[in-house]
């Protein structure tokens, strides 16, 4: 295979990796926002459906016009369906987070879903002093450290979904739920 | 096409149906891509079956909502969480259409595979075989993330689903043991589960 169609397919790939993730980051994050009762992580759900509809199109373009041969189009229409799904768990996920951006009024039935969450969404940006620069979420342990559990990371306006081996950058902000005493212990090891 | 089954009111709370909800997705999404990626039936097959799972929850979840709404208050506090399993649904949907990819032959170029492995982690499946070593052992002591970089991420036991096990869960013989890893650690964990690899190594 040529340089060229090589550099192509790694380009493909890389924006479906960016919208695989960003869809699943969504689910996860429309879910814990209906969990833990959140405006905040359901704006960022919002917020981040702009952005799949954009990495869509992108990427069916880059697809459609990577000049793949006759007999190759089967396996093409694969990567093409696999975008369209990311965009519809996008677009589910987008549809839980308005429930909760609508408000959920209190009912017995939603008292149990909502109210017994003692959990709390936080929001800390990570400071050049702190320990957890240039590490990776496997290294810090945070959620036995701390008993938060990182949900997503904002990273220079952009979201990324948390894997064992991202590596934490100054200035990042984690995106972290769990138990409120375990949230001034996460601030310390942001900032020191 | 598989049979349907009848479905029957049981109490359960709306908090665990849309944990339980949330987990399905997430487990169903990761085997789907891993199952169209790496033109993997038996994981498709997998996503097929948990789509029925959360199906019922959507119908336990409906059924909740219609016992409790008495009044027109009640119908807008509640109409929000029909949305919640209309969208799940929708997501297990999605799973199921990337399975499809596989199941209908359809397939993912190889070189799209080729390049995918290496920028992200791969599922796996393993039956667990009597004379595995790992029988009957706890999760938490096999230490599978230091020794071989794996997770183990989902158990199927009895066509039950246990997701994210804790460390105090055994292995059993017949678990289908789903596990996330790098390729060479996968590799290995597969061979440990069906007997073939006899020796855990450090």
């Amino acid at each position: 295979m040529s340089p060229k169609r090589r550099r192509t397919f790694e380009e493909i790939v890389e924006r479906f990796v960016e919208l695989k993730d960003t869809s699943e980051l969504m689910m996860d994050l429309a879910y814990s926002s209906l969990l833990l009762n959140s405006k905040e992580l359901a704006e960022d759900v919002q917020e981040l459906e702009e952005h799949v509809d954009k990495l869509h199109t992108d990427f069916e373009l880059l697809v459609l016009a990577s000049g793949f041969k006759r007999e190759e189009a089967k396996s093409f229409l694969g990567l093409i369906r696999l975008g369209v799904v990311t965009e519809k768990i996008a677009d589910a996920a987008a549809d839980i987070a308005e429930v909760v951006l609508r408000g959920i009024k209190p009912h017995p039935v939603l008292k149990l879903a909502i109210e017994e969450a003692e959990e709390t969404v936080t929001y800390l940006q990570v400071t050049e002093n702190s320990a957890l620069v240039n590490k990776t979420l496997r290294e810090v342990h945070i959620p036995e450290e701390t008993g938060m559990w990182v949900l997503a990371i904002r990273r220079r306006g952009k979201y990324i979904r948390p894997k064992p081996r991202t590596k934490i950058e100054s200035g990042d902000v984690l995106i972290a739920s769990g138990y409120a005493e375990g949230e001034e212990d996460l601030k310390k090891l942001a900032s020191t | 096409m598989p049979r349907l089954e009848k479905i029957e009111y049981k109490p359960i709370s709306v908090r665990e149906l849309f944990l339980e909800m949330k987990n399905l997705s997430e487990l169903m999404i990761d085997l789907a891509y891993s199952a169209a990626l790496f033109n993997d039936k038996e994981l498709a097959e997998d996503v097929l079956e948990l789509e029925n799972r959360v199906d019922t929850l959507t119908y336990l979840l409906e059924m909740e909502i219609m016992i409790a709404a008495r009044d027109a208050e009640d119908a807008e506090a509640l109409a929000g969480v029909s949305k919640v399993a209309s969208a799940a649904d929708k997501i297990s949907d999605a799973a199921a259409d990337i399975a499809a990819i596989v199941t209908q032959n359809i397939g993912v170029h190889p070189i799209v595979s080729k390049v995918f492995e290496r920028v992200e982690e791969r599922l796996t499946r393993a039956k667990a075989n009597e004379d595995s070593i790992l029988i009957d052992k706890q999760i938490g002591e096999l230490d599978l993330a230091a020794r071989m970089g794996v997770d183990i991420i989902a158990i199927c036991r009895n066509k039950d689903w246990i997701i994210d096990p804790k460390d105090t869960e055994p292995i059993k013989i017949e678990d289908i043991l789903i596990a996330r890893g790098a390729p060479s650690g996968v590799k290995e964990f597969k061979a440990l589960v069906e007997g073939k690899l006899r020796k855990l190594e450090d």
